[in-house]
């Protein structure tokens, strides 16, 4: 049985699960704790597409079926309230049409609203409430909807090891061998083989990809959330506008969450908090669609750093797509045995998985079919049924 | 941007290995509105890379971060500096439970008598002025798993052996949720690692970063086992618990 040995314990652990399923045999490294770099640190939107219907069809596309396989698969990390995206203005009415249009072209079931009944179904919206369209957003557990897929693949096998750091990619030729490993916990260096290796370290895979002489198409584009304690709506509200700065509130337990901002980075690590003008922002524009924020101190104020897919020269980080790609190193640089997973997002984390585990399959010739869109999630508390280190 | 020079001693250590606990000091620039787990990955970045804590969503709403905040159990993410009223912090890991690394743990022991199955999801309240018809909206519940309660419960670390206060809470609340099952959770909640070994110190409702006020509901589930004959159930849970009580 091939071993494939996974760099990264965020959307890693979607691939962990889909490749155990598949017969594989399995090993995943995380630096730290498992979800500890983007994907366990986003607003909690398990996203309807809708936000991307104006300008990125596709990931419009990929987020609704992802969106209602995830409410099948994981029922318990998600709120399921739905959202509303919220017109203010005349200018944000003149994106109703080619929104619903988007939506219908999606098959994102999408439902426009008065602006009184939006109130009623939420009172904390704004007087200035011109119209609103509902649609099957949700609101998800950042932690432990992942964590399923962590504790699904740990029970059918896969070997997850964390605060385990790549240290270096050996390589025999052009073929990687293998990756140095450095274990935070007992202190040792040691070496584990590979018959495949998968670079899915998200921001941070440009500088695993580095270690093999590869250079991968990362953006990292870090933003800022804020979360409030205190829940002013039931339903996730969006800004009825393009993709872009403070156009969404994420309600989460007792919580309210803003997001967010963005900019393009030259690394992941180079930020040292959430700059306080970006929290300025965040407030005065969710404040717009929810004047009760304005009322609360930020509960906490993070960073998050996306891992974006640059396929085209962009300087504006809302224009560069939310889509994904797995790249083989063979077909691209001439280097077996290595595949990076790069770009995405929580909500698509099954599908890259799966397309990541097809290409696997191909490069390896098997043929086994992806199941993991039907096959039920263990609950999150599984993975501590038993020692969780080795 | 104004900042306070600030003296972390951080307890280091991993368990198992040839490497006794000990605290290692680092110093941090601290502006109003940095939290403990921002110094930590300041002093990760620029100090050690091979500092080990365990962190996830930055906002209080996974539990990763919990430790020893200055000898009490916080949330590192939503603990600022500023806060804390000292120039000097000490960080801890959580007591009771395996150190893996520094101040990261294995939570397996949290989990040990909460059941996997129980329900996370519950009624959210209703948004005053919201139309009636908003009756079926669902929320996480409020408890996120952090251990700190465990951590500060003096009867957890005592030597009979006890499920401690995360594991009662949670089984209080999967009871309000699921009257079906209360014979077989008051049964758990009776037997020998249950609530008779609660001490009412009332530190887990004094540290539950969440509100979930657990010694409250230990006290709710020790009304339902005494007025509980030997196999019979009563059924049913007292409540709601009004806001602020202990």
């Amino acid at each position: 049985m091939e071993h494939v040995l996974i760099i990264g314990g965020g959307t890693g652990g979607a691939l962990a699960h889909d490749l155990t399923l598949r017969g594989f045999r399995v090993t995943l490294v995380e630096r730290g704790e498992l979800l500890s770099g983007t994907t366990g640190r986003h607003h909690g939107l398990l996203h309807s597409g809708a936000r991307y219907v104006l300008h990125d069809p596709r990931a419009a596309r990929e987020c609704w079926r992802e969106n209602q396989i995830l409410r099948r698969l994981a029922p318990q990390a998600i709120e399921p309230n739905g959202g509303l995206f919220v017109a203010l203005c005349e200018e944000d009415l003149t994106h109703m049409g080619p929104f619903l249009e988007g939506c219908a072209a999606a098959g994102i079931p999408a439902r426009p609203i008065s602006a009184r009944r939006a109130r009623a179904l939420e009172p904390n919206l704004t007087p200035d409430l011109r119209a609103a369209v509902e649609v099957p957003d949700a609101a998800m557990d950042a932690w432990r909807l992942p964590m399923h897929f962590f504790a699904t693949a740990r029970a059918n096998g896969a070997d997850i090891r964390t605060f385990t750091v790549v240290t270096g990619i050996r390589a025999a030729g052009r073929c990687i061998t293998g990756v140095e490993l450095l274990d935070l916990c007992r202190h040792r260096a040691f070496f584990l083989e590979a018959d495949l290796v998968v670079n899915a370290a998200g921001p941070w895979s440009g500088a695993i990809a580095a270690m093999a002489g590869i250079k991968v198409p990362v953006q990292p584009a870090p933003g800022v959330m804020v979360a409030l304690a205190g829940r002013l709506t039931q339903r996730v509200i969006n800004r009825l506008q393009p993709a872009g700065e403070g156009d969404i509130i994420v309600p989460q337990r007792r919580l309210s969450i803003l997001g967010t901002t963005a900019w393009l980075a030259q690394g992941p690590d180079a930020i040292e908090g959430p700059p306080e003008d970006h929290v300025r922002r965040l407030f005065d524009l969710a404040g717009r669609m929810v004047p009760a924020v304005t009322g609360f101190a930020p509960h906490a104020a993070w960073c998050a750093c996306r891992p974006l897919l640059k396929a085209v020269e962009e300087d504006n980080p809302w224009h560069i797509s939310r889509t994904f790609d797995c790249l083989d190193h063979a077909v691209r640089d001439g280097i077996e045995g290595l595949v990076t997973l790069i770009g995405g997002k929580a909500t698509t984390m099954r599908a890259m998985a799966e397309q990541t585990a097809d290409l696997i399959c191909r490069k390896i010739g098997r043929n086994v079919a992806g199941r993991t869109h039907a096959t039920p999630l263990l609950l999150y508390r599984h993975f501590w049924r038993e020692e969780m280190t080795r | 941007m104004k900042t306070v020079r600030v003296e972390m001693a951080i307890s280091r250590g991993r368990g198992g290995s040839i490497d006794p606990p000990r605290f290692e000091r680092f110093t941090v620039d601290a502006t109003e509105a940095m939290s403990v787990l921002d110094a930590l990955e300041q002093i990760r970045l620029h100090h050690d890379p091979a500092l080990a804590y365990r962190h996830s969503c930055h906002h209080g709403a996974c539990g990763t971060c919990a430790c020893r905040i200055n000898d009490v159990e916080r949330l590192a993410c939503t603990t600022r500096l500023s806060e804390l009223g000292s120039d000097r912090i000490t960080i801890e890991p959580l007591t009771g439970f395996r150190r893996i690394a520094d101040l990261a743990v294995d939570m397996t022991a949290l989990f040990r008598d909460i059941d996997p199955y129980w329900s996370c999801l519950k009624p959210s309240e209703p948004i005053p002025g919201a139309c009636p018809d908003s009756t079926s909206l669902l929320r996480l519940e409020d408890c996120i798993e952090c251990g700190a309660r465990v951590s500060a419960c003096p009867a957890a670390h005592a030597a009979e052996p006890f499920m401690g206060p995360a594991a009662l809470a949670a089984l209080h609340s999967e009871l309000t949720k699921n009257p079906a099952a209360s014979d077989r959770l008051l049964a758990a909640a009776g037997s020998e690692r249950g609530e008779r070994r609660c001490r009412r110190a009332l530190a887990c409702s004094r540290v539950c970063p969440t509100r979930v006020y657990p010694a409250r509901r230990i006290g709710g589930l020790r009304r339902q086992l005494s007025g509980r004959g030997p196999g019979r159930s009563r059924g049913g849970i007292e409540g709601p618990w009004r806001e602020g009580e202990k």
